[in-house]
């Protein structure tokens, strides 16, 4: 198991190193001088100069890279233009909002998805089933922003049931004002990603439903219901915990345009901020932190569905 | 393959009900932005500050916003913006992700695990945020927009074409054009590529939907081609701060882009199940 994981992570090195240098290398990139862009039009040569020092591009090439590289591997991804504070920080403080719109987006997507997969994989092909594929082609067709739009319209300007922009609240302060907050940015999400894991769970259920073990339940007279519910689900189950793990890594980045519907104060609205400012220590820093992130969670949901399914051999 | 054969496939990929009515959708759509301009009378930019953001009207189908100008007309216009940037974009992918998975699939060895990974990489961040890093390089523009819808979809036709060239790799008339002296460009591109199209072709109407979806993501994160010219992203970006003054005005270009994401996805599903039918019933004939 030490070996697989070992593996593994050798598998990741360079896919990060290459990935790491690109971010590094962004500003390199950038059509004329980035020094120019970053402090604007009307600057005084001493200003860029300033920024240039800051930015440490006064200095070779390859000293700039290795102490970056340095400097990001102990946690230390620079200070923010835009209002100088460490980027680190900027990003640390936006996590928590980020997760919890992850968990609640995902736990909707479970309570739609799932009966929807058993539902459809009961009747393969009925009637039932084929209105609840047409359900998860509409919640993946369907662009989240565009959802997001309708949800308040519905809810907040015609019903004025909830806010139309989602303030952050811990769910450990106030369960209530975190639920009425993060409800409609975690349908909109949750809707979409309830599309995904119907379409994979049905896929997987089906596969199971065709084994021979299933065969023998039914001969030997149990019900269907225990047949899908203690035998098949089980099964189905496992590689079903990949899907579902691979959304909630997704969703580190991915909230960003639900975020930006909702005016959510997460780490997908700092980078866009980041962005339309032109605050390139603070786009490398999430960029860099949201890839880490994908990967390592990519890494830990290999190693689970190794580790929940005895059959896989990684010796 | 030949005339007869592609015009089977298109009869029976048009014999399904929902490829049939994405068909027509989309031609309407096609047909509508060629037209708008000259023969179709509305101006996207004419402004009429008597009114702003009203509703659907029978001067203005789908309202006005909030210079006054036609939404209908915007929204044609966002049409052609949207399907020249997917038609660009997947082009720009095809072009850089057929020769990556040829090569891989083609050669193996160190040239296939050095070109994987790099598609690893391009793969290690969700397609909108790739897309997102290259606007911060390139700062927003139409051909920005472009390059960064574009290079999501790489990943995606280097992987297919990889698994297909490697299921064709030991075919006989592969090895045939290798043990007749042909070079591996001849044989990459003239033997293996055209005996790939189907799975290509597919992708090639999926990423357009997806291409759509990612251009109109980043022009509603204000990141897209830049105003004026008309967008459904961008438009649904305004209408989203006048939704209390006209609700209509953010539903239009959504209903419009939906049906399009659709249409291209249903299109590229039944293509994708029309072409395995064809070659499950083929297959028999030659493998024993």
């Amino acid at each position: 198991m030490i070996g697989f994981i070992l593996r593994r992570l050798a598998q990741l090195l360079p896919v990060l190193l290459i990935a790491s240098t690109g971010i590094w290398a962004m500003i390199y990139a950038v059509p004329g001088d980035p020094v120019a862009v970053i402090v604007g039009e009307n600057a005084t040569p001493e200003q860029m100069q300033a920024v240039r020092a800051r930015l440490g591009l006064d200095q070779p090439v390859l000293v700039q890279y290795l102490s970056w590289l340095g400097n990001a591997l102990q946690g230390d991804l620079g200070l923010s233009i835009q209002n100088r504070e460490p980027v680190r920080d900027l990003i640390a403080q936006r996590i928590p909002a980020t997760i919890q719109l992850g968990i609640a987006a995902t736990l909707v997507g479970l309570l739609i998805g799932v009966p929807v997969a058993v539902f459809s994989a009961l009747k393969p092909n009925s009637w039932v089933d084929r209105s609840l594929s047409g359900w998860s082609a509409l919640a993946l067709g369907v662009p989240t922003f565009w959802l997001g739009i309708l949800l308040i319209l519905l809810f907040a300007v015609y019903l004025r049931w909830l806010p139309a922009a989602s303030a952050y609240v811990s769910f450990f302060e106030s369960p209530w004002q975190a639920t009425v907050n993060l409800l409609l940015p975690a349908l909109t999400l949750g809707i979409y990603v309830s599309g995904i894991f119907a379409r994979f769970l049905r896929a997987s259920l089906l596969g199971e439903l065709k084994a021979d073990y299933v065969r023998t339940a039914r001969s030997k007279g149990l019900p269907e219901r225990d047949v899908v519910g203690r035998h098949v689900m089980r099964n189905a189950l496992l590689p079903f915990v990949t899907i579902v793990g691979l959304m909630m890594a997704n969703f580190i980045g991915g909230t960003v345009v639900t975020e930006s519907v909702f005016t959510y104060p997460g780490l997908g609205r700092l980078l866009i901020q980041a962005i339309s400012t032109r605050d390139y220590p603070l786009i490398q820093g999430c960029i860099l932190f949201i890839l880490l992130v994908f990967v390592l969670i990519n890494l830990l949901v290999d190693v689970l569905y190794a580790y929940i399914d005895p059959r896989i051999d990684y010796g | 393959m030949n005339a007869s054969h592609s015009l089977g496939i298109l009869r029976r990929v048009l014999g399904q009900p929902g490829a049939l009515i994405s068909v027509l959708y989309l031609a309407t759509l096609v047909i509508a932005s060629l037209l708008v301009g000259w023969a179709l009378p509305l101006d996207p930019l004419a402004q009429d500050y008597a009114n702003m953001l009203k509703g659907p009207s029978a001067a203005h189908w789908f309202g006005t916003d909030e210079l006054g100008r036609d939404v209908l007309a915007r929204v044609i216009y966002g049409a052609r913006t949207s399907l020249l940037t997917a038609a660009g974009a997947v082009a720009i992918a095809a072009v850089i992700g057929v020769p990556i998975g040829l090569m891989a699939g083609f050669f193996g060895g160190w040239r296939d695990a050095v070109l994987m990974r790099i598609v690893d990489v391009l793969l290690s961040l969700p397609g909108i945020l790739f897309a997102m890093a290259m606007i911060a390089v390139l700062g927003r523009s139409q051909t920005a927009a472009l390059i960064a819808v574009g290079i999501t979809g790489v990943p995606t036709f280097a992987r297919i074409v990889r698994a297909q060239v490697l299921s064709l790799r030991k075919r006989d008339f592969v090895t045939a054009v290798e043990a007749l002296g042909g070079s591996s460009t001849y044989n990459m591109f003239r033997t293996v590529l055209p005996n790939s199209w189907s799975p290509i072709l597919v992708q090639v109407v999926i990423l357009s939907s997806v291409a759509i979806l990612i251009e109109a993501s980043l022009a509603f994160l204000g990141l897209g081609i830049p105003p004026p010219t008309p967008s459904w992203g961008e438009m649904l970006r305004t209408g989203k701060s006048y939704l209390h003054d006209s609700p209509t005005y953010a539903v239009f270009p959504g209903l419009v882009l939906t049906f399009t994401i659709l249409s291209l996805d249903t299109l590229g599903r039944t293509l994708a199940r029309v072409l395995e039918d064809r070659h499950e019933a083929a297959e028999p004939e030659g493998t024993p």
